[in-house]
């Protein structure tokens, strides 16, 4: 039946939805939506066709344009249906990158994301990444545009316990050389990159 | 952020300029400061909460920004100067806290900005009002980002369709098969009159606001009032 591709496509966005994680692009299914809308318009094509061969110039017959109507609403309703899947999928991305402080790699590294992501999405990623850079660096002396967002800072600096090794880091009070378990007294806005993407956990 | 009014002030008595001002030039600047802080406080929560983008306020912002420098500034030569006291250094932690806090107003300000700039990123380029609103570097970032969007769907699904399916439908038609999103003007929204305004509602009736009267209006309908500030966001 036209249109159950594209709808299977639309019912895969709102499950990620509801379970709230993103599920594998169905590179498949969009092929077959594609492929169902490359049908749908040489069908629309050959019952034109076909319908006013004896008279050229003449508009079709009532019968004629309902049928090519009919074609012509599933195609765009496909098409309408891929672009709201392309589109969901770009913006759960999009939190991902910047719920990990804008860190791209951190993003990519993650294996079982990237799993889950179309070629073209990485690439996606990629070049938004580079945009994202471009804003960021207008005020980046003064401030740093993809920091954590989650509630203003009550104190300057933060108790934290190094959960991941994450080698060593530059701050403020020279370089420190984080190993799991330990724990540090460290001012706020250096590590905070690191605790949004897990490395270190505030005590 | 009741307790961030006094922002600017604080590093002066250490680093005040060379020239007293008159008193009352001291005071009109002491206002001035507090005003910035909480204009900035104010255009963050409309812009929280309206659906639509507002206009750049790009003074207020660059302000901030510029202080928020200068009193780093202030604050490094202080920490490395040996004379300044036990008491100072207390001070100096106040102060960097503060700026800490000042800073994520900018980048909430900054970032919920953003976020409704990619969404409404097609909106944006189709309506030259829209392109006012934003500063420059927003404008640069509603293009490119518009541009790297309609790559991806290309390269993902658009070339595989017979030709004349290929565009994004830019254009809304009479089948509201448009694909631009907009911002829904009719959301509602709960404000605070700052002055006495009368507004004139969707129904055709005119309510008269009083001054710190709070009221569920659609967005539309406050607008210019919002832009205006005689209004604000709760």
């Amino acid at each position: 039946m036209f249109g159950d591709a594209a709808t299977g496509l639309i019912n895969e966005a709102r499950h990620s939805k509801a379970l709230d994680t993103l599920i594998s692009y169905n590179d498949e299914m969009v092929r077959n939506v594609v492929r169902e809308i490359r049908t749908l318009d040489a069908d629309m094509e050959t019952a034109f066709k076909e319908n006013t061969d004896d008279i050229p110039d003449s508009p079709p017959s009532a019968n004629v344009m309902c049928e090519i109507n009919v074609y012509h609403a599933s195609a765009h309703r496909n098409k309408r249906c891929l672009l709201a899947y392309l589109s969901y999928r770009i913006d759960r991305l999009k939190d991902s990158y910047w719920a990990s402080g804008g860190a791209l790699p951190h993003v990519l590294n993650d294996q079982d994301l990237r799993q889950k992501m179309s070629p073209h999405e990485v690439d996606f990623l990629r070049q938004y990444n580079a945009l994202i850079m471009d804003y960021r660096s207008d005020v980046l002396d003064v401030l740093d545009v993809a920091g954590g967002l989650l509630s203003p800072p009550k104190d300057l600096y933060v108790q934290v316990r190094v959960v991941r090794d994450c080698g060593t880091i530059h701050t403020e009070l020279g370089t420190i050389d984080f190993q799991k378990g330990q724990r540090f007294m460290i001012r706020r806005s250096d590590v905070e990159h690191l605790i949004v993407q897990g490395y270190l956990e505030p005590v | 952020m009741e307790d961030g009014g006094d922002d600017g002030r604080r590093p002066q008595p250490v680093g005040s300029p060379g020239s007293v001002p008159r008193d009352l030039d001291r005071e009109l600047d002491r206002l001035d400061d507090e005003r910035m802080l909480d204009k900035l406080t104010r255009y963050w929560i409309d812009e929280r909460n309206s659906p639509d983008i507002l206009v750049w306020q790009g003074l207020v912002v660059e302000e901030t920004l510029d202080k928020l420098q200068a009193q780093a500034e202030m604050v490094q030569k202080l920490q490395e100067d040996p004379r300044t006291s036990e008491e100072e250094h207390f001070r100096i932690v106040l102060i960097q806290t503060e700026a800490e806090r000042v800073k994520f107003l900018v980048r909430s300000y900054l970032r919920t900005r953003l976020h409704k700039i990619e969404k409404y990123a097609a909106y944006i380029i189709q309506t030259p009002e829209m392109r006012g609103r934003l500063s420059v570097t927003e404008l640069a970032h509603a293009q490119k980002y518009h541009a790297l969007l309609t790559a991806h769907f290309h390269s993902s699904a658009l070339s595989g369709l017979p030709e004349s399916m290929r565009s994004l439908d830019d254009d809304e038609d009479e089948s509201g098969r448009g694909t631009v999103t907009r911002p829904n003007k009719a959301q509602g929204l709960f404000i605070r009159a700052r002055r006495r305004c009368p507004v004139s509602l969707p129904n055709g009736g005119i309510l008269e606001l009083e001054k710190g009267a709070i009221h569920l209006i659609p967005y539309e309908a406050i607008e210019a009032l919002l832009r205006l500030g005689d209004v604000e966001c709760l």
